[in-house]
């Protein structure tokens, strides 16, 4: 069962005196039940977009397309399933006047959690210290942090974190990356977290979903999205590098000099195969590692560098 | 952040699962932590202790002293008094009491006065619906306008996902607030008139049926107050900010209004909100008059009665409610 499924859903916001700007543009995303599920894109590509549709904020175009929240269908049972998702979208929404726990308190009041669970969910973001303090004189990252800890109120099964990283520091990063893992392989919540920091939806995240101009333009487990983008560069590590890449080279292999000392081959479909051109030429190859790009790499070569 | 902490492995609550929330609930204690709010009704409380003052300053039991100054001045007065009366009546052609008004008595000329409760119960409540009106127009816009302000509307959303319930929550807990408010200012009237009854009451005795009519204008004051509440909730929500409430309101009272009398006249007089929101506490409504239509001894003249100005009132606050309700149940939120 996905966790989230989104089927051929566009919404196009309409300006008055404007062209009529097209946010999601027929986009299909599915976020498997468990782990942790990074959307990812370029600015205006459609996160917080799909994120509003999908929690009600927003309205898709009428027609075509369909949205799944925890198997049921969205918005129309909407309702009876908001219990079990939690969802902090872009910045934090709370009285300025009220302290941090009588935020919490509100909301927890409103869906009938107990007032137990609001201390456990400060303790979870750490921010217990400070709960009775004004939520206007907190900082930007105890804000976010407060935001996390009301979107964990409901214990929800699924979590939809939009840029938690969004003003903590690196400590705070660290440590909602730490936490968004914990949960998110607990064997009970799934979490959606959009990020536009490549590196921590690489370090974060069991899959993603990338997307540009409204649309899914790759989906998958992020090894997979990464090999997918890959160029299958293969590093080669021998005691005699130069008269190597010339046996490479004469096998009919693309090579360059790689820094220390090493031979870079491109495009290598199989490289069991280069240890066997270069042992039976004598060079025996000390170590062998297919290149993996980060996400960086491959999220500009899936998007056509529109980040 | 804590490690020590984890998930709850079932939703929290009894037994694994949720208690029955409420969003009333929660929408009361939110109303009652609201700073601003809480600001608004301090202020009013010091104001009746105000004006319990000021009262206990005005009202007195007139000396001998008293009187005997207040006799010179209406022996000096009287033939004066008698000779406009007369030709008051002679101009008027009617008999001088129905035209003229009543003739000068002593007690017009004391300058201490007793507090009558008699005469003073009416225009006394009056007073309090007129401040607890206003009062409950900038809760009812600032309650709903803080909320876009900060935008916790949106959050709470989240939670509960039917806008409707969510517009009508706070819609209950207005309702609620302003009707207590309008019944705190009566009844602080009546504690404000006992207080000066005790402590300067002039002891006349109260006609039959004065307090039926003073609690049924005191009623009629109560649900002009949640009407008006209402209405400044209607405006605010409309215009997603309390201040532009607050202007929208008073660009109404003090130019709008002005320019419709002295355009239309009285058509619009019967229709305006504040000839009508007169017109349903005052008791027996309040009557309007032609003075543009050409007459000799009276205007033309309309009776607004209660019940006319207590469903315009109404209808103005369900149309601009009605109207902000349905656009937040449409709009996209962002």
């Amino acid at each position: 069962m996905p966790a989230v499924e989104m089927v051929g859903v566009s919404k196009t916001y309409r300006r008055r005196g404007g062209q009529p700007f097209r946010a999601l543009d027929d986009l299909h995303m599915t976020v498997a039940s468990g782990g942790v599920h990074g959307l990812l894109g370029p600015n205006g590509s459609g996160k917080t977009t799909s994120i509003r549709v999908l929690l009600g904020l927003v309205r898709p175009d009428p027609g075509a397309g369909g949205m799944l929240l925890l198997d049921r269908p969205v918005p129309a049972e909407l309702p009876g399933v908001i219990a079990d998702v939690g969802a902090l979208v872009e910045t934090p929404l709370f009285s300025p006047g009220l302290s941090g726990r009588m935020n919490l308190r509100l909301l927890a009041e409103a869906a009938g959690v107990p007032r137990s669970r609001i201390e456990e969910c400060l303790e979870l973001v750490d921010l217990r210290d400070r709960a009775g303090d004004r939520f206007k004189g907190y900082s930007l990252g105890m804000k976010q942090r407060l935001g996390i800890a009301a979107a964990l109120l409901k214990a929800p099964r699924l979590l939809i974190l939009d840029e938690p990283s969004n003003g903590l520091d690196p400590a705070g990063i660290r440590d909602v990356r730490e936490l968004v893992r914990r949960l998110g392989h607990d064997g009970r919540t799934t979490v959606l977290v959009s990020s536009h920091l490549l590196s921590e939806v690489q370090q974060m995240c069991d899959s993603v979903t990338i997307l540009a101009r409204g649309r899914q333009v790759a989906s998958g487990p992020v090894s997979e999205v990464l090999s997918r983008a890959g160029s299958g560069d293969v590093r080669v590590t021998v005691p005699d590098p130069a008269a190597a890449a010339a046996v490479l080279a004469a096998a009919g292999y693309s090579v360059s000099p790689a820094p220390d000392g090493q031979v870079l081959v491109h495009g290598a479909p199989a490289p069991g195969a280069i240890t066997r051109v270069l042992a039976e030429r004598g060079h025996y190859v000390e170590e062998l590692v297919r290149v993996t790009p980060d996400l960086e790499s491959a999220f500009l070569a899936i998007t056509g560098g529109q980040a | 952040m804590s490690a020590a902490t984890q998930q709850p492995k079932a939703p929290p609550g009894p037994e694994g699962t949720r208690g029955t929330g409420s969003l009333l609930r929660s929408e009361l204690l939110r109303f009652a932590t609201r700073r601003f709010i809480q600001v608004l009704l301090g202020l009013a409380v010091l104001g009746w202790l105000g004006a319990i003052g000021i009262g206990l300053l005005s009202f007195d039991h007139p000396t001998a002293a008293d009187y005997a100054a207040a006799e010179a001045n209406y022996e000096q007065a009287l033939d004066a008094d008698e000779q406009w009366r007369e030709d008051c009546a002679e101009a008027a052609g009617q008999p001088t009491a129905d035209f003229c008004g009543p003739p000068l008595q002593v007690e017009d000329f004391l300058t201490v006065q007793p507090f009558d409760l008699g005469s003073t119960a009416i225009p006394g409540a009056m007073s309090a619906a007129a401040g607890a009106a206003v009062l409950a127009f900038l809760v009812g816009a600032t309650w709903i306008g803080a909320e876009w302000s900060n935008r916790s509307i949106v959050a709470l959303l989240f939670w509960v996902p039917n806008r409707l319930k969510v517009m009508g929550a706070k819609l209950g807990v207005l309702a609620i607030a302003a009707a207590v408010i309008g019944l705190a200012a009566q009844a602080a009237w009546l504690a404000m008139a006992w207080i000066l009854d005790a402590a300067a009451g002039s002891g006349r005795e109260l006609a039959d049926g004065f307090w039926s009519e003073l609690l049924a204008a005191q009623g009629r004051a109560v649900l002009l107050t949640v009407l008006v509440a209402l209405l400044g909730f209607g405006l605010a929500n409309l215009t997603r900010n309390t201040g532009a409430a607050l202007g929208i309101a008073f660009v109404y009272f003090a130019i709008l209004e002005g320019m419709l009398r002295a355009f239309i006249g009285m058509a619009a007089e019967r229709w305006s909100l504040m000839v009508n929101t007169v017109a349903l506490v005052l008791p027996g409504g309040t009557r309007i008059y032609d003075w543009d239509a050409a007459y000799t001894a009276e205007p033309p003249s309309y009776l607004v009665t209660n019940l006319h100005g207590g469903l315009v009132v109404g209808v103005y606050a369900a149309v601009i409610v009605g109207i902000g309700v349905w656009l937040f149940a449409r709009r996209d939120l962002q």
